[in-house]
Formats: structure tokens, C-alpha cells, sequence
């Protein structure tokens, strides 16, 4: 057991440096962990609520007393979700031999580089004056570009893409990620009418007996 | 956030809805009105704040002696204290007194003896529907924009008597028209002009009244689409498309430090507010989060936001804007901070119809509505003298004065963030860079607190000098030794396993 958790540990780190290998191990040697990458998520989720609350004076311009932490973690949360789900879908449709919790990990794992650096970035906002802020937006640019060669790395292996296929399924990914919101929408707006029509001729029933 | 911001706004509206209900009457002849005020913070939230400013004097036809007034068209005080006000229907420029006491009224202009004036051929000068008056302090004169007849008139400033006339300039090109509207005269004596819907710009005059050129730039505002379907349309196309023309400047003042300042309600320009320099450009300082456009949110997507008509700026920077569209006065200090916001259109006392002209009188305000006949003199409301008194006293460097008053201002509206601000600045003039921090985060002033927290850190610095540099040399210490160890050992296992060969290679 506890060398299991180590070895899990071990790739996580592995797929900082090595995207490529550790992905294909992940994928076809099975070395990767679905709850380090669900706990990953989660814990992206609870640090931009903690981003919102506790960036530096100098650098925060939200309205704290605004603030709705629920909505900030479901808001980056169903983000992700929704495009697990988006791209899972569009990759099945072409070819892609990655499945839901494949793309579950990737983007898991992905996302570490990204919490370590916000977390830098919290911390060090509340020491900075105006002028350095430029050099935290640095260390949390570095964070977002490991973040997005890790993501197209881990896709391209996952599915066993090329580059090109690889950001057109992505694109497709969010034409998808729009289709799925206006369904939603839909489904809840037609679902909300039902609902009324069904109460309205509840309440027609009750007013004429 | 916008909901929220919205939500705001209804508030303050429903509040300036319940003015009839509020309106209290503080002066035993129920002169004075209290107008509802507001503010915008940091997020552009419309936040409630006292009025800084109260009616103090209503004045109409009945105080004037009866001279006949039809119309109000530009207002302009000198700095002892007399309002110059133009009446462009009956012709006049009306003189008041600081307390607005009927002092004189000129139509028909008279020489230095007394006499009516007359030009070469004899006839009578009279004002021919003026629209704007300047009191030029350093020449003590009085310019008119004699717009019906086309000509600037000089007064003099003591006994009103004709000085001299300014007609078209010879060297103005082409057969344009010389209507002159509103004019200002700045400390070089050169005349600044605006002439209504002119998009060349605001007309500049030599001190002789010779044409030197057109000033200021007015961008129009121009939307991406406008320009794509411009790149593709023929010539042909193109001469029917309406053309785009520079807004046109529509009133014009001079700040305490020579700058012209000029205020456009044109919907297609970019910037309402202008400062211009010496080329002509504008330098209007404004914050970060916010710039000078009044009123930031509006309740339909047809309202067309706040359309400024006049500009009034004292000395110390602080400029007050009136707003055409809503009968609101805004209040800038000279940072572009807005400071309050007060007044309304409407049918009751204190409310305007069609406000024209705005002028500071000391620290009163002077404002006139042209359809309703009158001036308002506004009075400073204990809140509005503290504003402006710390404003004052932070321009000229009084820290400790404008301390006190920016204190007052917070203790009279706990949830005013300029005054917070003023406090903080006056702490970070004099190195307590803690307390500042502490006022600038109050007031949500993230520039200075920047300031204020780099000579913090400095202080902190320099007091915990030892710790940090002992930690630091034990930093460097410990990588320095577990370099050299990790050294050490690299070479006694590159040495074992060569020593190793050798044994095996002896056997």
C-alpha cells in the first residue's frame, strides 16, 4: 500500500518534467491515480477562493465583501468538469483512445504546477508594492504555460493524437462545452415551465373545489 | 456584481424619488434645500454620502430691480465677489453682488465718460443676444460673446464701460461664420473661443483679436464595425455614408493654473472633459479604476449618461460639472477623484429644467437654468466645506489643515473613501506609514497604499537588519556546505569503483 502511494506520488512528480513518458505510462501501465487528480481539481477549486480572499491589498481588486465562495469553486470547477466531459465527448467520436477518467488525470495532474504557483503568488502578493507586482504575475504566467504544455502533452498521448488533431479536437471541445450550456439551459428553462404549468393547474384545482 | 451595482443605484434613485418626503427646511424662511448626495467608491458602486452643498438663494426676475429677464445663458463672478450673468433674450449682462443683491445691468454699451457708446456710422452699440461672459482678473475686463452680432465686446471691470470690440478676425479663412458662444482669456491674454457646433475646435485669438488657430482635439469615438465597413465600401459608397465629424466643444474655463478647461456633451466624443495643454491636448488627470464621465451606470441602454454643459474650477483643482441631462452636479477634485454628486431635474425648489452655466463664487456655486429664469447660489453644507477644505489645504502642501478637515469629512460620512484617502496621504506626508496603510486600505486607495507599504517594508527592513541578514548567511551557508559534502562524495564514489577495477584487472 504504501509503496503503491509512493510510486502514485513518484509519476505525479514524473509528469512535471516528463509529460510524454508519464502520460503513457498513466495510460497504458495504469501508474497514474484518478483521486490525486480528482483531489487536484477539488483543491484548485478551495485555492481561487482562497486567491480571491487572500491576495495582497496592492494586487486584489475584488469586492471581498462580495465574495461568494461557493460560486467561486463551483464556477472553476464545473469549468474543468465540463470540459472533461466536452472532450471526452468529441474524442470518442474521432478516434481518440483516451477514456473519461484518462482525461480526468491528465487534467488533474496538470493542474499541480498551476496550485503550486498560486500558491507563491498568494504569498508573496501580500509583501509586494505596485511596481513588483509584475514579477508575481511572472511566476503565475510560468505556472499557467507549464499548465497548458502539460495538458496538450497528456491529450496528445492520452488519445494518441498528432499537435494539429490535438488542438482541433480541443477547439471542437469547447464548440461541444457550448452545446452541452445551451442544452442545460434549455432543459432547466423548459423544466422551470413545466413546473410552473404543473403548480398553476395544481392551484386551479384546489381555488374551484 | 453589476447586479449588485444596479441594485445601488435603485437605491439612490428610490432615495431622490423620496426627495419631497426629505426635503428639510434648515433656514427659518425655508430657503435652503437639502439635496440627496451620493458618491461612487472604489468599485464604482453608488454609494450614499450627504449632499456637499445646499440652496442657499433662489434669484429671479423679482430680484432685479425690474430689468426684464427672459433667459440665463452663462454665468461668470469676478473675484471680489460680483456674478455677471447673461440674459441672451433681453440682451443683458446682469451684475449681482456675492449675495446676490441687483447691482447693475448693461444693454446699451457706454464710454469711460458715461456716454453711449457709438460706432463709425453713429449708431447706438447694444448687446445683441449674448451667450457668454468671462471677468478677466489680470486686465480687470469683462469679455462678452456678443453672439447675434458676431464680435467680442470688452468691458471694463470697474465701471462696465466699453473698452473695445473685437469683430471677426480678418486673417479667419474661408466665409465661416463668427458666432462666438462661450469664451475664455487666459494668463498670456490670448482668447479662447467656442463657437457651438464648430467641429474645428475651440478658436484661439491673439490679446489683439487676430485668428491664431483652432485648439483642442476632439476624437470622435468610432467603432470597429464603422471602420471594416468603411475598408470595403467603394468611393461611391462611401460619399453616402454619413460622415464623421469631430464633436464639437461646448463650454470652455480657465484653471487656477492657466489651463483651459472645456466640457463637451457630444455623444459621439470619446472624453467629456478636457484640460488642455499648450498643444492643444488633453492632460485631465484621472484614476485608474475611473474616468471623468460622471454618472458610470444608467438605468435604460437609451439613456445617454451624463452630458456635461458647464465646468466651474477653483483654484485648488477642484472642478464641478453640470450635467444637462439629469441636473446633477459633479464634483472632481484635481486628481479626477470623484468627491460628491447632488441635484436633480425636477419641479421642486432647488431642481433644474435645463441647467446652462455653473461658476464657483469663493466657495459657493453659482448655477444657472435657463428655462426656469434663475440662478441657484449653492452654499457649502458643513460636509461639502470639509471636502473642500481638505481638498484645499492637500493642494497647497497643508498637511496638518487638511488633516483636520478630511477628519471632519469622515466623521460627518463614516463611508466616504476620500476622506479615508485624505487622511492616509497626510499620514504618509509625515512617515507614519502605518497608520497611512491603515487609512488607505479604508479608503480603498491601493496607489498610495503601495506607497505607503514600500516605506513600511523599508522601516521594517532596516529594523530586523540582523535576523535577516543572519538567516541569510545561514542560508548560503548550508547550500555552501551541502555542495561541498555532496562534492566530497561524489568523488570517493567515482574513486571506489576505480580503485575497485584495479584490484579486479591486478587479479
Amino acid at each position: 500500500m504504501k509503496a503503491q502511494i509512493k510510486e502514485k506520488l513518484y509519476y505525479l512528480k514524473y509528469s512535471f518534467f516528463h509529460p510524454f513518458d508519464a502520460f503513457y505510462e498513466m495510460r497504458f501501465r495504469g501508474k497514474g491515480s484518478l483521486l490525486i487528480a480528482v483531489i487536484s481539481i477539488v483543491l484548485f477549486g478551495i485555492l481561487q477562493c482562497v486567491r480571491y480572499q487572500y491576495t495582497g491589498f496592492v494586487m486584489n481588486f475584488t469586492q471581498i465583501a462580495a465574495m461568494n465562495s461557493l460560486s467561486v469553486f463551483a464556477t472553476w470547477v464545473a469549468g474543468f468538469v465540463l470540459f472533461i466531459v466536452s472532450n471526452w465527448s468529441v474524442t470518442t467520436l474521432l478516434n481518440g483512445k483516451g477514456g473519461l477518467g484518462d482525461i480526468t488525470q491528465v487534467i488533474g495532474y496538470s493542474l499541480v504546477p498551476v496550485e503550486l504557483t498560486t500558491i507563491v503568488q498568494i504569498i508573496l502578493s501580500n509583501f509586494v508594492i505596485r511596481e513588483e507586482i509584475m514579477i508575481v504575475n511572472v511566476i503565475s504566467g510560468i505556472g499557467i504555460v507549464w499548465f497548458l504544455f502539460m495538458i496538450v502533452a497528456g491529450l496528445c498521448t492520452i488519445h494518441e493524437y498528432s499537435f494539429g488533431k490535438n488542438m482541433a479536437s480541443v477547439f471542437l471541445s469547447f464548440v461541444a462545452a457550448a452545446i452541452i450550456i445551451f442544452l442545460g439551459v434549455l432543459f432547466f428553462t423548459l423544466m422551470e415551465q413545466m413546473i410552473t404549468f404543473v403548480v398553476s393547474v395544481v392551484q386551479e384545482f384546489i381555488r374551484r373545489m | 456584481m453589476k447586479r449588485k451595482n444596479w441594485k445601488c443605484l435603485g437605491a439612490v434613485l428610490a432615495a431622490v424619488m423620496m426627495l419631497p418626503m426629505t426635503v428639510q427646511a434648515s433656514a427659518a424662511d425655508g430657503s435652503n434645500v437639502v439635496y440627496d448626495g451620493y458618491t461612487y467608491d472604489y468599485y464604482g458602486n453608488a454609494k450614499d454620502s450627504p449632499a456637499a452643498f445646499v440652496l442657499e438663494r433662489t434669484i429671479t426676475a423679482e430680484n432685479l430691480n425690474g430689468t426684464k429677464l427672459s433667459s440665463v445663458d452663462d454665468v461668470c463672478t469676478s473675484r471680489d465677489g460680483r456674478i455677471f450673468f447673461i440674459d441672451s433674450l433681453e440682451s443683458r449682462m446682469n451684475i449681482l453682488d456675492s449675495d446676490g443683491n441687483y447691482l447693475h445691468s448693461v444693454k446699451l454699451l457706454r464710454n469711460t465718460e458715461g456716454k453711449i457708446a457709438l460706432d463709425e456710422e453713429g449708431n447706438q452699440i447694444m448687446l445683441t443676444n449674448p451667450e457668454g461672459v468671462w471677468v478677466h482678473e489680470q486686465e480687470q475686463e469683462i469679455y462678452i460673446a456678443d453672439t447675434g452680432a458676431q464680435r467680442i465686446v470688452v468691458l471694463n471691470l470697474e465701471d462696465y464701460s466699453l473698452k473695445r470690440i473685437i469683430g471677426r478676425p480678418d486673417n479667419l479663412s474661408g466665409d465661416t461664420q463668427f458666432k462666438p458662444s462661450k469664451i475664455t482669456v487666459d494668463f498670456a491674454n490670448r482668447i479662447y473661443v467656442v463657437v457651438q457646433s464648430s467641429y474645428e475646435g475651440i478658436l484661439e485669438l491673439t490679446a489683439e483679436g487676430d485668428f491664431s488657430g483652432y485648439y483642442g482635439v476632439n476624437v470622435p469615438f468610432y467603432s470597429f464595425m464603422d471602420y471594416f465597413w468603411k475598408s470595403i465600401a467603394s468611393d461611391e459608397q462611401k460619399a453616402q455614408m454619413s460622415k464623421t465629424y469631430a464633436p464639437a466643444f461646448n463650454n470652455i474655463t480657465l484653471d487656477g493654473e492657466g489651463f483651459v478647461m472645456a466640457v463637451t456633451y457630444d455623444t459621439s466624443a470619446q472624453e467629456y472633459v478636457f484640460r488642455l495643454n499648450s498643444k492643444g491636448e488633453n492632460v485631465l488627470r484621472e484614476q485608474e479604476n475611473m474616468t471623468v464621465v460622471g454618472d458610470i451606470w444608467s438605468m435604460h441602454s437609451d439613456d445617454m449618461g451624463s452630458q456635461f454643459v458647464d465646468i466651474a474650477v477653483t483654484d485648488y483643482g477642484t472642478y464641478a460639472l453640470l450635467d444637462r441631462n439629469k441636473g446633477r452636479i459633479f464634483l472632481y477634485d484635481f486628481d479626477g477623484q470623484i468627491l460628491n454628486v447632488f441635484g436633480s431635474t425636477g419641479n421642486l425648489k432647488g431642481d433644474y429644467k435645463s441647467p446652462v452655466a455653473i461658476a464657483w463664487l469663493g466657495d459657493k456655486l453659482v448655477t444657472a437654468d435657463k428655462t426656469l429664469k434663475c440662478l441657484y447660489i449653492l452654499a457649502p453644507t458643513a460636509f461639502g466645506q470639509a471636502v473642500l477644505d481638505g481638498n484645499e489645504s492637500y493642494y497647497f502642501g497643508r498637511w496638518d489643515e487638511a488633516l483636520v478637515s478630511f477628519e471632519k469629512a469622515v466623521a460627518l460620512n463614516a463611508n466616504y473613501e476620500v476622506a479615508y484617502s485624505g487622511i492616509g496621504k497626510n499620514y504618509l506626508m509625515k512617515d507614519d506609514y502605518e497608520t497611512a496603510m491603515y487609512y488607505f486600505k479604508l479608503g480603498n486607495n491601493r496607489e498610495f497604499y503601495s506607497k505607503a507599504y514600500n516605506g513600511y517594508r523599508g522601516q521594517w527592513m532596516e529594523e530586523h537588519f540582523g535576523i535577516i541578514m543572519t538567516l541569510l548567511l545561514l542560508v548560503v551557508g548550508a547550500v555552501i556546505w551541502s555542495e561541498a559534502r555532496y562534492h566530497r562524495n561524489q568523488g570517493r564514489k567515482k574513486k571506489k569503483p576505480a580503485a575497485a577495477r584495479k584490484k579486479g584487472e591486478e587479479k
